[in-house]
């Protein structure tokens, strides 16, 4: 998968979890899930479960420790990917 | 070490089938916090709110500790929980009240832990009622000058919650030490209370979920 598509799919894990759909609709590699989607962090786990039923992936705890913003989502994601490959 | 950190979660909030599946509480608990449920389990407190228990208790210790490491990531299995302390015969109390603040938790039955991570060792209280968990965390043993508070609010709107939080934070600085604070956030994006001329940033920790708002922060260095 492009780091494209990938954003695609994530917008669809993280859009339960945000209130604010218009920063969603727009976001980049840069955007924050706390600061800039005002995600609750205690949904941070929910969105780590999410993903990784999504792309049929496990996410190690180093890992999900890096998926802050959407750009080191899109990292992490392709990463395990990849591995799986 | 001079900062704030406290976490609120709001039961209503929680998914609770979720929380009880392994791979979800799996990433929040490590395996030697597992045996302290059985304390909990005989109070007949539930495994999901145990989890959400020991989320907060991370939590405000990641945020104590992160405003003197900016970089730092929250990795929960990483803050292990080694001591937890239920008071005897405890029951969950109902929460019939709009807000709730307090000084040194006197007065409260509040759980008590110990938490390492890495070479820190840490110290936090927290408050259980049937409606939310509110945890605050210390680099001491010895919650005297903390001064904290809990409120309910109509909405969970993200944005409000962020309005109502600081003004709930403001009216109680207000009426212990007069007009003039205002919180702002430092250059490592943690909020700092302000107050008017000769004094400095004091650390305040703000949060919030779902329809509950707490704050924490520490009395003495607002001594100026």
């Amino acid at each position: 998968m492009t780091r494209t598509e990938i954003l695609d799919e994530l917008k669809k894990v993280i859009s339960p979890y945000t209130t604010n759909k218009e920063q969603l609709a727009n976001i980049d590699e840069q955007t924050d899930l706390i600061k800039d989607l005002k995600i609750n962090s205690a949904n941070l786990v929910d969105i780590i479960i999410d993903a990784e039923a999504k792309y049929d992936i496990e996410i190690d705890y180093d890992s999900a420790d890096k998926m802050v913003n959407v750009g080191t989502c899109i990292d992490v994601i392709s990463e395990k990917i990849n591995q799986k490959a | 070490m001079i900062s704030a950190g406290n976490d609120i979660v709001s039961l209503a909030a929680i998914d609770v089938t979720r929380t009880n599946q392994h791979k979800f509480y799996s990433k929040i608990l490590s395996d030697s916090e597992i045996p302290l449920y059985n304390e909990f389990s005989l109070a007949q407190i539930p495994f999901e709110n145990f989890v959400w228990l020991l989320w907060s208790i991370k939590e405000s210790v990641y945020k104590f500790l992160q405003r003197g490491n900016p970089n730092l990531l929250f990795t929960p299995v990483k803050f292990v929980i080694t001591n937890l302390h239920l008071p005897a015969d405890y029951s969950v109390p109902a929460f019939n009240q709009l807000a709730i603040e307090n000084a040194r938790f006197k007065g409260i039955r509040a759980i008590k832990s110990t938490i390492t991570f890495a070479d820190n060792t840490l110290f936090a209280r927290s408050v259980f009622f049937n409606e939310f968990i509110h945890t605050v965390a210390n680099s001491v043993n010895d919650f005297e000058n903390i001064l904290w508070g809990v409120k309910k609010i109509d909405t969970d709107d993200s944005n409000i919650q962020s309005v109502e939080v600081r003004s709930f934070l403001l009216e109680r600085v207000k009426n212990i030490y007069g007009d003039g604070f205002r919180v702002e956030k430092n250059e490592s994006g943690c909020p700092v209370l302000f107050g008017t001329g000769k004094d400095f940033p004091i650390p305040v920790s703000l949060s919030h979920h779902g329809r509950f708002v707490g704050y924490s922060l520490y009395k003495q260095t607002l001594i100026i």
